[in-house]
């Protein structure tokens, strides 16, 4: 009883406020912002009850409050996915408040903002799938009208189409999805569905296509759309017309939701072959692609934009992997320090206009200055010291979690990446001009110390605590691992990568000089591919002209009628 | 005869050019929102008496005729012209609804859901073109400053004339692709391409008349009794779309 009434209020409340709120906006003190705000409060802590409930142990419960469709679900992905989005929402919401106070619209911004949050609450908490379409799709509308709030703008409104558009390519396979599952098993419910496939996974569907691998690969496109995957990516860097409190919800909560959906279909995930493969390909090629147009980038809006675009690909990849849980860590970590980044932003950049306050240090000269060291340290010895240490580190804390981790395919892939992030990181060290590195290289271990047994502690926990079934948890490592023989080739080869690329790059480092005026053309290419962000913006431009110039010439033709 | 008369009224290309030719020169608002209303209720009704599914083609052609207007609804820039356009997608959306087994009240409630805001669309319409004489996107533009209670129902009536949802016209269309898919899956992928267009439209025909910079010149905006009277309206045809969503799906 007390689980349902929080189910319900944690979906309405903002929804009810928001409309409280447009009853007395014609009126010219801003109690619109303070009803909005203390909706979003009291939805705080509605969900942190739902969320106490499901880490008490309580079982997962659908709520039917429509006869046909109409589901709300308590489990822990969606209490804990509404316990972070309430909690930013709020954060947002006390942010704008003066953030938002000499601009046109400003009730208007608090109800939408709401009302966002509402559909926010409903996508999580939907145990139906005409309600997570209903709520998908609506996310999609009210981002498009939060990012255009400025209606005098018409580049803001621009952006924000791009958004929209991109949102509703991410519409179609997901409606395509509930159809086809609604044809299979003849529901709408999210728990019946998953409880039906269990028992016949084979099942075809249309064109006599395996029905769990087909709606796996229409949930992936979807999620990819969402989550600014690559080659659906190009409205995420360009949204930045939009409020700042618009872009920190968007970039710590929404872009997020590919990463859920993908968790909220589990079940289905389970039964599939190939799908997980290629999610991880996509994953891997966004985030490499999304990280190096990051460090391409001189606007910094559009530099945050595609960090997040690299982080997004890092969390499709980690789904990609079968590491469903660390994706929603990861979700939150990220949602948490890029919210931070664009709150802060405004007032970082009022600080550094009076004082940049950076310390004339070896850090300084070697990060803004660009000078790396001079006096070289013996390159061999640091190389060694670089690909040894971080994976003694990691894979000490995987094995002080769970002693059977390395039998994960998933996680040996993760664990490569864990290994070249901390050999980048010594390897940054090695090139700064200080007379101490033996002590910044021991503070840096520290750090990675700490930080790589928080990661491994924290994401065992998330994995219980979503998915504490050990037979899905294994099932899903399952669907993501490939041919033992051809997994092992992998990591020797990879391995063998990363030692002669490390040892390369050190070397590199350290004597080729005269390799220099070669090597500075290629940048200069490569940077001016990556500075027209790789063309696809304006292969999109083009496409997109062609089709409306296509369209006036047929109507021309058809004398508009 | 029969299926020649219906695909006038329920238009299909080339056919079509016929109602859009009509809708264009009506000069009284009022008789648009007869002719928007009497039109798709004619087609369905002459497909209901004739009491017989239409053949595969004709479906086939009706999505093909639903595609053509919706795209080239992406760059019409005057408002009654768009909604004419959108009309003629909407209404050769209507023939896919006759599909075997599909139950009568089903097929005349997706009817009603798509054709209602399209009588909203034609008299709003008809309140821009009191104040302004025409309404095309780039001559007019920044009303969401100038007339935010107009734009206001603008908004509203785009976003219900799309399908977007809880408008009824997004059930409509998820059970109209829902029915479709297992017997003409690339016809159900159509009408998502369909769907898809309409978004794309509406957002240009709203960007193009709401955003800009305040006016010099005053505009009369509509009064405030008559914005809740429409929004009123608004929300029983959504509250009403909600609760018979069941037989939509």
């Amino acid at each position: 009883m007390l689980i349902d009434a929080l189910l319900v209020l944690t979906v309405a409340l903002p929804l009810l406020f928001a409309v409280m709120a447009q009853l007395v906006e014609f009126r010219p003190n801003r109690i619109a912002a303070s009803i909005c705000i203390t909706g979003l409060v009291l939805t705080f802590f509605s969900t942190l009850m739902l969320l106490a409930l499901a880490l008490q142990g309580e079982p997962a419960k659908a709520l039917h409050i429509g006869s046909y469709w109409g589901v709300l679900l308590f489990d822990p992905l969606s209490s804990l996915m509404a316990f972070v989005i309430s909690g930013i929402s709020l954060l947002v919401h006390l942010y704008s408040r003066r953030y938002m106070a000499e601009e046109r619209g400003y009730s208007r911004f608090f109800i939408q903002l709401s009302l966002m949050t509402s559909a926010l609450l409903l996508m999580v908490s939907a145990g139906d799938l005409v309600s997570l379409l209903i709520a998908w799709h609506l996310v999609g509308v009210l981002l498009y009208f939060l990012l255009g709030h400025d209606v005098s703008s018409k580049s803001a409104h621009r952006y924000a189409s791009w958004t929209l558009l991109t949102y509703r390519i991410g519409d179609i396979p997901l409606l395509l999805a509930a159809v086809l599952l609604y044809q299979a098993f003849g529901t709408w419910s999210l728990q019946e569905i998953f409880a039906q496939l269990q028992s016949v996974p084979d099942i075809k569907t249309i064109f006599g296509l395996p029905l769990a691998e087909t709606i796996a690969s229409l949930v992936a496109l979807s999620a990819f759309a969402r989550s600014a995957q690559f080659l659906l990516h190009t409205w995420l860097p360009y949204s930045m017309g939009g409020p700042t409190p618009v872009s920190a919800l968007m970039h710590a909560g929404i872009v997020n939701a590919g990463g859920f959906l993908i968790n909220r279909f589990a079940p289905v995930f389970l039964h599939t072959d190939l799908v997980l493969h290629w999610v991880f390909f996509v994953g891997l090629i966004t985030a490499v692609i999304g990280s190096v147009l990051m460090l391409a980038q001189n606007d910094i809006k559009k530099a945050l934009g595609y960090s997040t675009m690299g982080q997004m690909g890092f969390m499709v990849m980690e789904c990609g992997v079968g590491a469903f849980s660390l994706a929603i860590y990861h979700l939150i970590a990220h949602g948490l320090f890029k919210g931070t980044l664009f709150l802060s932003a405004g007032s970082v950049i009022n600080h550094a206009r009076e004082d940049d306050g950076v310390p004339k240090d070896d850090l300084y000269t070697f990060v803004v200055e660009r000078r790396p060291a001079v006096m070289k340290r013996p390159w061999l010895l640091m190389a060694a010291v670089s690909l040894i240490v971080p994976i003694v580190i990691l894979a000490m804390a995987h094995m002080l979690v769970a002693g059977d981790y390395f039998h994960q395919q998933g996680a040996v892939v993760l664990l490569f990446f864990g290994w070249v992030t901390g050999a980048q990181l010594i390897f940054a060290t090695y090139r700064i001009r200080t007379e101490n590195i033996w002590r910044l290289i021991g503070l840096i271990l520290v750090s990675f110390t700490i930080v790589v047994l928080g990661y491994a502690f924290i994401s065992h926990a998330f994995e219980i605590f979503l998915y504490p079934n050990e037979s899905i948890r294994d099932g899903i490592y399952q669907a993501a691992g490939i041919d033992i023989f051809w997994f092992d080739l992998l990591v020797i080869v990879l391995t063998l990568t990363v030692v002669f690329g490390w040892l390369a790059a050190y070397y590199t480092e350290h004597n080729a000089r005269h390799l220099k005026a070669r090597a500075q053309l290629i940048r200069q290419s490569f940077y001016t591919l990556l500075a027209r962000e790789l063309f696809v913006v304006t292969l999109y431009r083009r496409l997109s002209g062609f089709l409306l110039g296509s369209a006036t010439r047929l109507n021309v033709l058809l004398r508009w009628y | 005869m029969e299926y020649l008369l219906a695909a006038i009224f329920l238009p299909l290309f080339p056919l079509s050019i016929l109602f859009n030719v009509l809708f264009a020169r009506t000069g009284s608002n009022w008789l648009r929102i007869l002719l928007i209303t009497v039109w798709p209720v004619t087609g369905v009704y002459i497909i209901v008496l004739l009491g017989e599914n239409p053949p595969q083609w004709i479906v086939v052609w009706a999505a093909l005729t639903a595609l053509l207007y919706a795209f080239r609804s992406l760059v019409m820039r005057e408002l009654n012209r768009w909604t004419a356009y959108m009309a003629t997608s909407s209404w050769a959306l209507l023939w896919l609804v006759f599909l075997p087994q599909s139950e009568s009240s089903a097929q005349w409630l997706i009817a009603t859901a798509l054709v209602t805001p399209l009588i909203f669309m034609v008299w709003l319409t008809g309140r821009f073109e009191k104040r302004f004489g025409g309404v095309y996107t780039g001559l007019i533009n920044g009303l969401a400053i100038n007339t935010p209670r107009m734009a206001t129902l603008l908004v509203f009536v785009v976003l219900a004339v799309i399908a977007t949802p809880l408008f009824p016209g997004f059930f409509a269309l998820l059970g109209m692709v829902n029915k479709l898919l297992p017997v003409i899956p690339l016809v159900a992928i159509g009408v998502l391409m369909v769907w898809f267009l309409w978004t794309w439209s509406g957002i240009r025909i709203l960007q193009g008349l709401m955003v800009g910079p305040a006016s010099e010149d005053c505009f009369t905006d509509i009064g405030f009794s008559a914005l809740v009277s429409v929004m009123l309206i608004l929300i029983a045809y959504v509250v009403t779309g909600l609760t018979l969503s069941g037989g939509l799906l």
